[in-house]
């Protein structure tokens, strides 16, 4: 048990390390993602306190967070230097694309709210 | 003729469309204020034998004109159109009839909604016993048996069968009966008839007692006889889907002048009485049978939603609405409210989703208001009023119901409000994100 | 210099013939229109075209909130609710514009022709998918061959406006969409896809085979290894957007999210997600690192997998049907139907096809599509192995459903576009290396390209003359001389590149077939073209242009039309009152409302299975308990079709064990075995007495025996005469019947006014025979 944690501390250390390591613009998408999920969880434990009623309320808010938390991973994806499949798609076109399908997005959520 | 009878046919079937789609049947349209009655009897001494009959009917405006059955220029209509309003057939015993007139013009002439009065008598013909039976009467198979009860029968020295019956089981219909109904029981020599139970269109106005029996006095009975007690009737009367009305009696001394002015005492009862309630009962039943009494029309249906005034074409679920209908009476002469606290109003579709009570207002206005269910669909506003010796009321307007709109719906709602704010507030996270990446360094 | 004009050539060639692919879908459908009238086909298509009607006239909110109180009469149904809204806001959006445009075509002519413009559509879509995966030669021929397909066709004729028509499209195009964002991993293409997704789910029911498909793919894509970031932005975008675009429509709302259908894309985005994250994990840490970090994870997560899967089946066992729909049921298992829900076994779509059928419908790519399969495989790429699954699925399903086959007809055209493109390049590469010496190779690179579509332009004048395919190698040497001798002026002046060029050549004409053998092979392939083409020109013409609603027959005399329906609707339509209720067999309920406008109690929808039973129970009762049915529902008007005395075999009588089995399924009453004789349904003199008793058998033989020339009422369609003659009606009457007694209209008796006592009738009613009887009965005595 004692390697166990021992095992386990040593992971979290490295991961922390590595993770540390990574560009700031991708730390910043991963703080918005985060963000975006902690939202969506709170409106679980609201819906599973309160019920259900305005099912098309909650499903419209569960999934913008998770929508927009989607988006930004494929823009995390895109932007990230490391990936090789995406060396000739600039920051801009990458940005662009997340923007216009977040609009789409609250567009489509607006319309589900009620 | 098979053209004519044709073309009554169908139009006696347009008419009875018409009735049954707009509800209760007016008096027919081209019933006039003085209506004429044909009289067919056997012989004309019957003109003069029961001409008090006769004089009350005149009395109260009716044109009546006496022919016998076996003449030949015998008509109820002429170029499709109907010459008279009413039939009396006091001919028990007329087998043909002449002219145009048979069995089937008779029941046209009432399928139109026109009314009949037939007597039948001891030697009935066969002709009449299939008109009875058409109308849901049986008469009995013999047709010398005469109705025959020991304990209820009127002392007379002519008579010694005990056939002469003092009946006074009426039924208890102050519409077929007049206010008073009669006060003296009822002579009645004749013969029996029955009506299935199952018939729920005739009624029994003057039933035997239960002692009453239906035999031929001179033939040795040999088993129980096939009509007795109660289910015995001595006068019978048929209301029709159209509201026309015909009245069978057994027996048409009934209706003569030797037994309206008849004093008798009544075997077992020491009362004795100076008149029979013949006269009575006869008068008062043939203002019935003529649609003076007890006749019914509903007219001007409406309905709205509370606050505007005008009929929409569709409801929506949970309207509240007001439904309205005018009720009259016929009198003889003219229309008077009718006043009735027991007329109901149905929301139906294949079943009643409301029932409810109108209220009258006194002038013969019936009014009630509620709200349509939760239910969506096709509804119909159903009248239906079926009281005894009164017209049968069925009237009803379809109209559909229509589910929310889609911006009838609450406009938010307050359970939804954290939904709301987070939408918003990933919304205005997206925004900021948006501006920290984009000018991040 | 020389390669880029040829390739300019080349892309004006594509798009020539692209247009003219378009153009020959859109003729091809116009064959009903010839040979009938521009009129609108079938059953659901009228009903399509009624809602169309309504959308044109009043707007799209009215058409959002309308509830139709002409059908399912007393229930009546919101429209807005349980309608696909893709088929009818395409066709009115076409109208609207056409009509601001002042071109004055009206709403019967839009939706007419709204099945060939889509299919030419499809077609495109079809190029872009098929280019996608194998490149614009591949592309080209898919195309062609969807243009015609017949399995395709029999759905999208004009007059067949029903939502096939502008499904199948959105099913290709969102699948091009879907392959594009796979390949070029672009976000914007995955905006694009969901939105193709939302119009194909606005279309038709058949939706869940993307969401189902899609899911089945991305799960092959990481089991084989081939996980990337482009999946992912493939994937997870489409489902996320994809699902609450669906939601959005009122007829599906929350089953995006509540039903079985979809929760195989839920189940496959958490993995996804678990996968994404493990490969992101694996980059950042060390190769130990990394497998103590899925011990962990693997431990946790195991416990939290099984509590979740848990709870999950225990939600979706407590649902009798799994959660899943009737219909995908049936499909999964194809005994379902016929055990528990006859209305759905009862649609002869809904059957198994049989063998034949395959080839009339996809015809020669049923042999095409195997080698297509195995030239997907080499190479093996995403797009090529999303396009195998296809098949493979949609092969599965048009096996349970003969209705399904217009799924695999793209997937067929695909892949049999691909395996005639591979074949063809192979034969031509072949050809140019192992032709005589007269043919250079420097413009060998060039010529490929060019030479493609030369074939493709020769396979396609192969459909104007079927004997063609002799004169197709000829041009095409001659073109090879024509070109070579140019080019051989060209290479005079380089000599080097004429030595390496040889080489390489030498290598390619090993492996390369045999000039003849490829010659041949070539000639072989167009003639299957070209048997194709006249096999799809010869459906078309014969097989799926018929509306169904007229009928037409070759007599010695000419060509003979029953245009009984129209004849009937439009009777109804005309002496009857507006409000006025006609039952019939749910069939003919959509033609009823949309051509008679009469208030109809049960139409094609069939979603009220006991209405249904309460009909079909009324067709299987005596005469009185269906007028008491019939009067119950408010019923003025009843009508039959009947084929007997012409020989049209879908009449009501052949439909009538529906109508047994459906009603006794709700009312038990109603029990088949009384209505058959040794286990079939009779109508001769061996039938049971229910079945010449019942009312269906009453209105469709009344009057039958003694209208027939001879007296014994031959029913040509059962092919013996009636078991039971001159009987009388006595609570319906006889209000109409068409020419050919196809269809008879009959209307219920009111209530009579008096009711008749019990004692025997002596004397008949008549006007004659009353006095007629009583003067013949009395001579009647015994002379001696």
């Amino acid at each position: 048990m004692a390697g166990a944690a021992g095992d386990v501390k040593a992971l979290f250390s490295s991961l922390k390390s590595a993770y540390v390591a990574t560009p700031t613009k991708l730390k910043i998408i991963d703080l918005y993602v985060f963000y975006a999920l902690c939202t969506a969880v709170i409106q679980v434990v609201y819906m599973a306190l309160v019920g259900s009623f305005p099912f098309n309320a909650f499903l419209s808010g569960f999934l913008s967070c998770v929508g927009t938390a989607v988006l930004a991973v494929c823009l995390r994806m895109q932007v990230n230097p490391k990936n090789k499949e995406f060396k000739e798609l600039s920051l801009e076109r990458a940005f662009a694309d997340f923007v216009l399908a977040n609009l789409v997005l609250h567009l489509v959520i607006m319309n589900f709210l009620g | 003729m098979a053209m004519a009878g044709r073309a009554i046919q169908v139009s006696s079937i347009i008419v009875i469309l018409l009735g049954i789609a707009s509800g209760s049947l007016s008096l027919p349209p081209d019933r006039s204020l003085h209506p004429r009655i044909l009289v067919l009897v056997d012989d004309l001494t019957v003109k003069s034998s029961h001409s008090l009959f006769f004089a009350s009917l005149a009395d109260r405006g009716y044109r009546l004109e006496f022919k016998l059955t076996s003449d030949p220029s015998l008509a109820l209509t002429s170029y499709g159109e109907y010459l008279f309003d009413g039939l009396i057939l006091f001919a028990p015993a007329a087998e043909h009839f002449g002219g145009s007139v048979d069995i089937a013009s008779i029941l046209d002439f009432v399928d139109s909604g026109r009314d009949l009065i037939l007597a039948a008598d001891v030697g009935m013909s066969e002709t009449l016993r299939t008109i009875a039976n058409e109308c849901g009467v049986e008469f009995d198979e013999d047709s010398n048996a005469v109705v025959i009860d020991h304990l209820n029968f009127a002392e007379s020295e002519t008579d010694t069968e005990h056939s002469l019956i003092a009946a006074d089981t009426f039924v208890a219909s102050s519409a077929i009966l007049g206010e008073k109904g009669a006060e003296a029981p009822v002579l009645f020599q004749g013969i029996a008839h029955s009506v299935a139970p199952a018939n729920d269109l005739v009624i029994k106005v003057l039933s035997a007692s239960a002692s009453a029996y239906s035999a031929n006095p001179e033939v040795q009975l040999n088993g129980p006889p096939s009509l007795s007690g109660t289910s015995i009737s001595l006068v019978s009367v048929l209301q029709a889907r159209n509201n026309a009305r015909v009245l069978i009696s057994g027996s048409l001394s009934l209706f003569s002048n030797k037994f309206f002015v008849f004093p008798f005492k009544k075997f077992g009862s020491s009362t004795s009485f100076q008149r029979s309630g013949n006269q009575m009962f006869a008068e008062e039943i043939s203002k019935w049978v003529f649609h003076e009494r007890g006749h019914l029309k509903a007219v001007n249906v409406h309905h709205h939603k509370v606050g505007n005034l005008e009929e929409p074409s569709m409801y929506r679920i949970t309207d509240h609405i007001e439904y309205s209908v005018e009720i009259y009476e016929w009198t003889g002469k003219t229309w008077k409210p009718y006043v009735a606290d027991d007329v109901q109003v149905q929301f139906y579709m294949m079943s009643p989703y409301i029932l409810k009570t109108l209220n009258h207002n006194g002038q013969g206005l019936y009014t009630t208001s509620f709200q349509v269910p939760d239910v969506y669909g096709v509804f119909q506003f159903k009248l239906d009023y079926n009281r005894l010796g009164y017209t049968t009321l069925a009237i009803s307007k379809q109209i559909p119901v229509r589910p929310f709109r889609h911006n009838e719906y609450e406009r938010f709602i307050p359970a939804a409000y954290p939904y709301y704010s987070s939408s918003f507030s990933m919304m205005f996270g997206f925004f900021l994100f948006g501006v920290v990446f984009l000018y991040h360094k | 210099m020389g390669s880029r004009s040829v390739g300019a050539v080349g892309s004006v060639f594509a798009s020539l013939i692209l247009l003219l692919i378009g153009v020959l879908a859109f003729s091809i459908r116009l064959f009903s229109v010839i040979k009938y009238e521009s009129v609108i086909h079938e059953f659901d298509p009228y009903f399509n075209f009624r809602v169309t009607q309504y959308l044109s006239k009043h707007g799209i909110y009215e058409f959002w909130n309308w509830f139709d109180d002409r059908t399912w009469y007393p229930l009546g149904r919101v429209i807005g609710g349980t309608v696909y809204p893709g088929l009818t806001l395409t066709a009115g959006f076409m109208w609207w514009l056409v009509n601001s445009l002042n071109i004055p075509l009206s709403v019967e002519t839009v939706c007419v022709f709204t099945a060939p413009i889509f299919s030419a559509n499809a077609s495109w879509a079809t190029f872009l998918l098929t280019r996608e995966v194998k490149g614009t030669g591949a592309g080209l021929a898919a195309a062609t061959l969807l243009a015609m397909v017949p399995s395709y066709m029999s759905r999208s004729v004009a007059g067949s406006y029903d939502n096939e028509a502008v499904a199948i499209f959105a099913l290709i195009f969102t699948f091009y969409l879907y392959i594009k964002t796979l390949n070029t991993g672009s976000l914007f293409y995955a905006i694009l896809n969901a939105f193709a997704y939302f119009y194909m789910v606005c279309s038709w029911g058949g939706y869940t085979f993307i969401i189902n498909l899609i899911p089945m793919h991305v799960l092959l894509c990481i089991v084989t290894g081939r996980y990337s970031a482009r999946l992912y932005i493939a994937y997870a975008p489409l489902i996320i957007l994809g699902t609450i675009l669906a939601a959005l429509v009122p007829v599906v709302g929350f089953n995006a999210v509540m039903t079985s259908e979809h929760f195989a894309s839920f189940l496959v985005l958490v993995l996804i997600h678990v996968v994404a994250v493990a490969y992101h994990v694996k980059r950042l840490l060390s190769p130990q690192m990394y497998k103590m970090a899925v011990m962990f994870v693997g431990m946790v997560g195991m416990a939290g997998a099984i509590t979740l899967g848990v709870i999950l089946v225990t939600l979706v066992a407590a649902s009798p049907t799994k959660g899943w729909s009737g219909r995908s049921l049936s499909l999964l298992d194809p005994t379902y139907a016929s055990k528990y829900i006859p209305i759905i076994a009862s649609v002869s779509e809904h059957q198994p096809p049989t063998w034949p059928s395959y080839f009339m419908d996809i015809n020669v790519l049923a042999f095409l599509v195997p080698a297509g399969i195995i030239a997907c495989f080499c190479p093996l790429s995403d797009s090529s192995s999303f396009v195998v699954l296809y098949l493979v699925t949609a092969a599965y399903f048009s096996g349970v459903m003969v209705r399904l086959m217009l799924v695999l007809a793209p997937a067929a055209c695909i892949l049999s576009g691909i395996a005639l493109s591979e074949v063809f390049s192979t034969f031509t590469r072949s050809l140019k290396y192992q032709a005589p010496l007269t043919v250079e190779s420097q413009g060998s690179q060039d010529m490929d390209p060019s030479k493609m579509n030369n074939l493709s332009v020769n396979s396609k004048l192969g459909e104007h003359s079927a004997l063609g395919e002799h004169s197709s190698d000829k041009p095409e040497k001659n073109e090879l001389k024509e070109k070579s001798s140019k080019r051989s002026r060209k290479k005079e002046k380089d000599k080097e590149v004429l030595l390496k060029a040889s080489e390489s050549d030498k290598k390619k004409r090993l492996l390369g077939l045999p000039f003849e053998a490829s010659a041949v092979g070539i000639v072989l392939l167009v003639i299957l073209g070209s048997l194709y083409v006249v096999h799809c020109v010869w459906a078309a013409a014969e097989a799926y242009s018929a509306p169904s609603i007229v009928l037409t027959s070759h007599t010695p005399g000419g060509l003979h039309v029953f245009d009984d329906f129209r004849e009937a609707y439009a009777w109804l339509r005309h002496n009857t009152e507006e409000n006025d209720k006609v039952a019939s067999w749910w069939d003919y309920g959509y033609q009823t409302t949309a051509m008679a406008n009469r208030t109809v109690i049960v139409d094609n929808n069939t979603w009220n299975n006991t209405h249904i039973a309460t009909v079909g129970t009324a067709m299987s009762s005596p005469e009185k308990q269906a007028w008491e049915i019939f009067q119950s529902l408010d019923v003025k008007y009843v009508f039959v079709i009947f084929g007997g005395l012409v020989g049209y075999p879908s009449d009501d009588i052949n439909k009538f064990l529906w109508m047994v089995r459906i009603g006794g399924g709700v009312f038990p009453h109603i029990k088949e075995p009384d209505y058959l004789r040794d286990g079939t349904y009779r109508i001769d003199a061996q039938a049971t007495p229910t079945m010449l008793n019942c009312l269906m058998y009453k209105l469709s033989y009344y009057r039958f025996a003694e209208a027939s020339m001879d007296g014994k009422g031959y029913d040509r369609v059962r092919r013996t005469e009636i078991g039971r003659k001159n009987f009388k009606l006595t609570h319906f009457e006889e209000v109409f019947t068409t020419h050919h007694w196809m269809v008879r209209i009959y209307k219920l008796k009111p209530p009579r006014n008096r009711l008749r006592g019990r004692a025997k009738k002596k004397a008949k009613l008549d006007v004659k025979s009353s006095k007629l009887t009583s003067s013949k009965l009395l001579p009647r005595k015994n002379p001696f």
